[in-house]
């Protein structure tokens, strides 16, 4: 088994789902587990072995309680550990904090958490190696790192132990500094906070506070750790405060008196060059947001920092700054301070040593500049100070990588639009015109065999300038008319040329640049000579033609010339080859024209060619279908026409497409999709049980025998057990039990799923004591309406409890056949139980013959032997009499043979197929006996435990009625 | 402030594409599931994020040339985080994925939204994308070594390092370092126990000699057109190397760069963190901006504490008054010949003294090369074996006059055909000058030994070195098209 672990871990990490097809979690959980605690396996694997638990800790652990339970199994690892083996008790305590906060125990204050924290702190606190050596180094700041996590996911945790966190970070000489630094200042980010949050809080508390050196705050900031807690609404404590001019930050009013926090700052500050880059950012942010929280102390304490931070060739430290200069604005960046960040800024966006994404940052940045004085709040705004001859840096060029080239053309666009508002003809200034040879020079690289990444970087540089200067015409006319020579030359550029054209008309639905690139389109495909058309060209024409033909303001005569003379004058070539897919294509320009609101002025040329085609084109398949057009057109008002193909009419509308097998030539790549029966994600349904005992539910026609109360006192028939038994001579006789279920939506909203149609529940066995299942139709269920009940019918072969795995296919609103899986189903033991099956209009006292005699032959069997299969027994319970006569309502009230009188009572259950269990309820004083006869013994310990389960839960009842 | 997972990907254009390695946060992803309410977007498994990723680079089916999903033009991706769109009931969008890719390596990882996702936060006030643009950063420059492309066996043998690396750099999220390249050379001694704190960028002392090395290096840029209407341009930039083993905890040293008189002013500086103290002059220079020529130049002092490993002190960007090789180029089509004239100069100030100094004049979009008859004045004509490609290699001095020139015609009659570049047609054709000159700056900037302080108790060995590269040096040829390559031309 261990040779093949690093395969099952690395298996299980490439996708968990599937590798949890072939075993359960708890399987999985058991198995590491168990391997972790094998003294023969190395290190190496151990570290292996933590990984699924360091990163899929939900899966493994999905509740407390299991939780709860790997973490005490880690922690026992950990403390039988070999001292030397560092990097696997590194990896243990990652794996703790994973598995403690992911599986909720640190926010439900389980012991093994408290147990971890204590084991944490003990670690950190022995600074500068004083106990156990430079050698536990790693150790030690693993330990720090977890606390930090611990503090980060449960603000707060830690706010009663600054002091104690002060100290050990000056105390520590040594490079683990920083850990202790990173793990104070998220603690007193925290602590401020929540007494920002504290009522009339002030100065006092500030310093008690920095002074506090109590326990862990186990407080309600720590429940909100748990994802699904929905009472915890102050998601501040996990994110920085919003800060900048429109955030709100709170504060703390403190009067001038924080001494002790402005040493603390400065403290922190002056040894902040120690940390690595990235450590001294975060410290940096974490100081930045006390500051604003506590405005006694004046944000100039970073003035020293500052110099080095612009500086800086790291991206995390200037980044620092500039949010820094959001919080405090003014108050720490002079104009000039500012107007030399903004220079910065773009110096850094074209610098010739930093990475493209670096650069691509800094430009994001400029769009997004905390100006000190911010006139607009937009989504993406510039700075007033970014001139355009500042801006002209960062012109795009060919030589510029894609996404580059579209970030400079985008920033440019923006610096350009605000330049040519102060210009009065609205034509653009010489840098818009720049940016549109530049686009040119794109458009001839297009045309000169340029890569996939090219043509796609030029149609979304061309969207991107049409986005911002539609209105300039000078630009926008001519760009259609290069697009339209361009794909003369280029045909394959279709599907790109439609993409734009779909595009600019959702963005720029007034411009109506879209309808006039595709009327020039259509211009341009018909107007060229028939005589250089090849059939390639043509197949991307149609697709062209068929997009122009949902136009409705185009005019469609042109389009059906071109038509009508490729395949009538050109005819043979064409229609004899009967290219199935080029007639599609034909066809489906013909299907977009027949809707078209110009259809009566089409009327005719339309009829012909589809007639053409029916008599002539070479294949049977678009013969038929031209045949079918032909029909409807001649046939159909145009309003008929539209309501039979309406459906493909919203094909191009981007909301939820209407798919449908008998939509006419559906094109490929829906029909796929509307034939592949899809796969949830998770669960979607669940069956939640029907309680049948409720009244309600109760319908006779699902209980073999009729309710005491309504029966009738009609035939005196003698011998009850030998009729009782008669009806056993047919085989399906009480062979079943039915249970019912409601099916419901689980799980998030998601309005694709709001309506299913034609569910099919499927239901598989995991053991052999039932016969198959067979499926189970649903016509529909829709969220807003009450859920159908489903009936599952049981065959037992064996009356044990067992286990359903179910799954369910159905349809959504749009055709989707989906399959997903449900819970799986638990029948329990009781659910088994039938009361005793006698005929309607049975008398009570021929039901009690035939309970005695079956118990009477259970008895006499059981001593002389030959009823092998029969067992009594007797269960005892203290309870009361009134706690009895509860039981017996709530538990067999309907598998009664005598009513209940003088605490004593007969029950006799039915389990399908064969089987009988008896009990005989006798109350004396404060116990009740259970006598127990069955004819089948292995049924005794269900029986028993059953028993045990029913009392016990009286006597927790029984508990809580006496508490109150 | 922290990442919810890490992708490493290998891909090779038409080979295999895999996830090398990959880490996912969970308590970072419980925070995050917490931040984002009823829009959180669970990790999908690594075979998915792959797919997605690829669609999103525009890398996924290369034999397609058109899918929906990967080029509509509303994607708009320029920005440095990506959007995953990730399908299914549980589906939505994953952001910001932030995305370095190097030669076969893609490194992805997808930061932390730690503000309410409703309206999304711009990046620019997300933390987590800087740390996460650092941290990728790192990473990249530690699997791909100091070469820019990997080789397969060390790339190998970095991967599986990695869990270990991460134990120290990310351990729960939270980027705290980033790796070290060249891990802590042997002389590195642990700390003693002492009164000063040890910095958390240095892994231990050093030991023994004390060595402080300056190496100066200047990359040249030029984009010459011998166009009237259009002003040629070039550039400079340079960085500082330092490698310094010196004794102490803290020491501190200086390097101080200075310019000659009247050298024009150092710009767009940047320096490495360990730099203690800066001073504001030293920042004011900015190649945006038209220089003054008041402005401050020099001498500019970097003191720092220096790290263990080597390390870029600073770089900047310089305006140079001429180029050091001023070339013209000419072709003329003459019935499927071209011919062709080269001239190139260089500068009087320029030591005439090279490594090597080549230029390369590559054809494209025609056949091979049939006959070449070409003269040159100096140096050796080669063709490649390709034959798409003229090598004039120069050696190490032109003449004493220094020009040399290259004249003659070149046929293309070659059976096949050579390569093609949507750039380069009809007669845009540029000319690629690659050269090295040892101990020369173009800007005059220089660290002078006795310049270097180091405050330490022994006395150390100071080597300084510098050097001028060539980079993107083209000349382009006068009588085609060329395309424009800064807006600063045009304004």
């Amino acid at each position: 088994m261990s040779a093949n672990w690093p395969e099952r871990i690395s298996a299980f990490l490439r996708s968990p789902s599937q590798f949890l097809c072939i075993t359960t979690s708890d399987i999985f959980l058991a198995e590491v587990l168990h391997e972790l605690r094998d003294d023969r396996a190395s290190d190496l694997i151990k570290v292996l072995l933590l990984s699924p638990l360091l990163e899929h800790p939900t899966l493994l652990c999905p509740s407390v309680s299991v939780g709860e339970e790997t973490a005490l199994e880690l922690m026992s690892v950990f403390a039988q550990c070999s001292p030397k083996s560092l990097p696997l008790r590194c990896h243990l305590l990652l794996a703790l904090t994973s598995v403690l906060l992911c599986s909720c125990c640190v926010s439900s204050h389980t012991s093994a958490s408290q147990d971890f924290l204590d084991l944490l702190l003990q670690m950190a606190q022995d600074t500068n190696d004083a106990q156990a050596g430079a050698a536990l180094h790693p150790l030690r700041t693993t330990a720090c790192d977890c606390l930090r996590e611990l503090e980060a996911c449960l603000p707060g945790l830690l706010s009663q132990r600054l002091e104690l966190l002060s100290s050990l970070r000056q105390q520590e000489n040594s490079r683990l500094h920083q850990a202790y630094t990173g793990l104070h200042a998220l603690a007193l980010r925290n602590a401020v906070y929540l007494l920002t949050q504290q009522k009339g809080a002030g100065a006092g508390d500030l310093k008690a506070a920095l002074g506090s050196n109590e326990g862990f705050v186990w407080g309600e900031g720590a429940d909100s750790a748990h994802p699904n807690s929905e009472s915890h609404s102050d998601l501040a404590l996990f994110s920085p405060l919003t800060l900048g001019p429109m955030g709100k930050v709170p504060s703390l009013q403190t009067g001038l008196d924080c001494k002790e926090l402005r040493s603390l700052l400065s403290s922190l500050l002056e040894e902040s060059y120690l940390l690595t880059s990235l450590s001294q950012a975060a410290l940096l942010r974490r100081l930045v947001e006390v500051l604003a929280m506590v405005p006694a102390v004046s944000p100039t304490i970073f003035r020293a920092q500052l110099l080095r931070l612009l500086g800086t060739c790291k991206v995390c430290l200037l980044h620092t700054t500039l949010l820094m200069k959001a919080a405090f604005t003014d108050s720490l960046f002079s104009a000039e301070d500012e107007a030399f960040l903004l220079k910065r800024l773009v110096g850094l966006s074209q610098h010739p040593l930093l990475s493209t994404p670096e650069k691509l940052f800094y430009m994001d940045c400029i769009l997004h500049f905390p100006e000190n004085r911010p006139i607009s709040s937009g989504d993406e705004s510039l700075p007033v100070l970014l001139t355009p001859r500042l801006a002209a840096a960062l012109v795009p060029t060919v030589f510029n990588d894609s996404v580059s080239m579209l970030a400079r053309l985008n920033l440019l666009s923006l610096v350009y639009l605000e330049e040519g508002e102060e210009d009065r003809e609205g034509q653009g200034g010489r840098g818009l015109a720049y940016l549109y040879d530049h686009l040119t020079s794109l458009l001839h690289i297009v045309e000169n065999q340029a890569s996939r990444e090219m043509v796609v970087t030029f149609f979304r540089a061309s969207f991107l300038f049409l986005l911002h200067f539609c209105h300039v015409e000078r630009y926008s006319e001519d760009l259609s008319q290069r697009l339209c020579d361009l794909y003369l030359r280029r045909t394959r550029l279709a599907p790109h040329l439609i993409n734009l054209a779909d595009r600019t008309q959702d963005r720029l639905e007034e411009s109506g640049w879209a309808v006039a690139l595709l009327r020039a389109l259509q211009r341009t495909i018909t107007e060229a000579p028939l005589s250089q058309l090849t059939l390639q060209d043509l197949r991307w024409h149609l697709r062209i033609l068929a997009r122009v033909a949902e136009e409705g303001e185009v005019l469609q005569r042109a389009t059906l010339n071109f038509l009508l003379c490729v395949i009538t004058s050109s005819s043979s070539a064409l229609c004899v080859s009967g290219d199935w897919r080029l007639g599609n294509g034909v066809l489906g320009v013909c299907r977009r024209l027949l809707l078209h609101p110009s259809l009566d002025s089409l009327l005719t040329p339309l009829a012909d060619l589809l007639q053409h085609l029916t008599c002539h084109y070479g294949e049977t398949d678009i013969q038929d279908h031209a045949r079918l057009y032909y029909t409807l057109l001649t046939t159909l008002s145009q309003e008929k026409l539209a309501g039979v193909l309406a459906q493909r009419g919203t094909e191009r509308g981007r909301q939820a497409k209407v798919r449908s097998l008998s939509a006419i030539m559906g094109e490929t790549e829906e029909l796929t999709s509307g034939l592949t029966v899809h796969q949830t994600e998770r669960p979607l349904l669940r069956l939640v049980k029907l309680d049948k005992h409720e009244p309600d539910e109760c319908k006779p026609e699902h209980k073999p025998d009729s309710e005491p109360a309504c029966e009738t006192e009609s035939s005196p028939g003698q011998g009850g057990i030998e009729d009782y038994r008669a009806q056993f001579q047919s085989s399906s006789f009480a062979s079943e039990i039915t249970l019912q279920y409601h099916l419901t939506h689980i799980g998030v909203h998601d309005p694709h799923f709001d309506k299913l149609f034609s569910i099919r529940l499927h239901f598989d066995l995991t053991d052999g004591h039932y016969e198959e299942v067979s499926d189970i139709s649903v016509p529909c269920l829709f969220r807003t309406r009450k859920p159908p009940t489903v009936r599952l019918r049981l065959k037992p072969k064996q009356p044990y409890h067992t286990t359903l795995r179910a799954s369910a296919i159905f349809t959504t609103e749009d055709g989707l056949s989906w399959h997903s899986p449900l819970a799986d189903l638990h029948v329990a033991f009781p659910e088994v139980f039938l009361p005793l099956l006698a005929p309607l209009g049975w008398a009570r006292e021929k039901k009690q013959r035939v309970f005695e005699g079956i118990w009477g032959e259970i008895c006499s069997g059981q001593s002389e032997g030959d009823l092998t299969n029969a067992a009594t027994s007797l269960f005892c319970d203290q309870l009361e009499d009134l706690a009895v006569g509860e039981l017996v309502e709530k538990h067999f009230q309907r598998y009664l043979v005598s009513d209940l009188d003088k605490g004593r009572c007969k029950v006799l259950f039915f389990l399908p197929p064969q089987s009988h269990v008896l009990l005989k309820v006798i109350t004396e004083e404060d116990a009740v006996q259970v006598h127990i006869a069955t004819d089948n013994w292995k049924l005794l310990p269900y029986i028993n435990s059953y028993l045990e389960d029913i009392t016990k839960e009286m006597h927790s009842t029984q508990q809580v009625n006496g508490d109150v | 402030m922290s990442v919810r997972a890490l992708w490493i990907i290998s891909y090779e254009r038409g080979e295999s594409v895999a996830v090398r390695f990959s880490r996912r946060y969970p308590t970072v992803e419980q925070r995050a599931k917490c931040m984002a309410g009823s829009l959180y977007v669970s990790v999908p498994e690594d075979g998915t994020v792959l797919q997605l990723l690829l669609t999103e680079l525009g890398l996924s089916d290369s034999d397609k040339p058109y899918m929906a999903l990967r080029d509509d033009c509303l994607h708009q991706q320029r920005s440095p985080a990506l959007e995953l769109h990730v399908e299914g009931p549980s589906g939505g969008v994953l952001w910001p994925v932030l995305v370095f890719s190097q030669g076969p390596l893609i490194l992805a990882c997808l930061a932390m939204v730690d503000a309410p996702a409703d309206p999304r936060p711009p990046l620019a006030s997300l933390f987590s994308v800087s740390q996460g643009l650092t941290l990728l950063a790192g990473l990249q420059a530690f699997l791909c070594g100091s070469g820019s492309k990997p080789d397969r066996e060390g790339l190998t043998s970095r991967l599986a390092m990695m869990p270990s690396i991460l134990l120290q750099i990310c351990p729960l999220g939270t980027p705290l370092d980033i790796p070290q390249p060249g891990a802590s050379s042997a002389s590195a001694m642990p700390t003693p126990a002492g009164t000063q704190k040890q910095p958390a960028w240095k892994t231990g002392v050093h030991r023994g000699r004390a060595v402080v090395n300056v190496a100066l290096t200047e990359m040249v840029r030029s984009m010459q057109y011998g166009n009237r209407n259009r002003q040629d341009l070039w550039d400079v930039y340079g960085t500082v190397t330092c490698k310094c083993e010196v004794e102490g905890v803290l020491p501190n040293v200086t390097v101080t760069l200075t310019l000659p008189p009247n050298g024009s002013p150092l710009m767009d500086v940047l320096v490495h963190p360990c730099v203690s103290s800066l001073d504001a002059s030293v920042l004011t220079a900015m190649s945006v901006e038209d220089c003054d020529s008041s402005a401050f130049s020099g001498p500019y002092k970097f003191p720092f504490s220096p790290p263990l490993e080597p390390f870029r002190l600073c770089s900047y960007t310089s305006q140079v008054p001429v180029p050091p090789i001023l070339g013209t180029y000419q072709l003329k089509d003459d019935d499927n010949q071209l011919r062709i004239t080269v001239s190139l100069k260089l500068h009087e100030s320029v030591r005439n003294s090279f490594e090597y100094c080549e230029a390369h004049l590559p054809f494209f979009n025609r056949d091979q090369m049939g006959s070449v008859d070409v003269k040159v004045s100096s140096g050796q004509l080669e063709v490649s074996k390709e034959k798409n490609l003229l090598v004039w290699v120069l050696g190490q001095k032109f003449p004493k006059s220094r020009e040399v020139s290259l004249e003659g015609s070149v046929s293309f009659s070659g059976e096949l055909p050579g390569p093609t570049d949507p750039l380069c047609t009809d007669l845009t054709a540029y000319i690629k000058l690659y050269f090295r000159v040892p101990d020369v700056t173009l800007s005059g900037c220089c660290v002078d030994q006795h310049s270097v302080q180091v405050y330490s108790s022994a006395k150390p060995r100071i080597v300084t070195s510098r050097e001028l590269l060539s980079s993107e040096y083209f000349i382009w040829n006068s009588t085609g098209t060329a395309p424009v390559s800064s807006g600063h031309m045009m304004l």
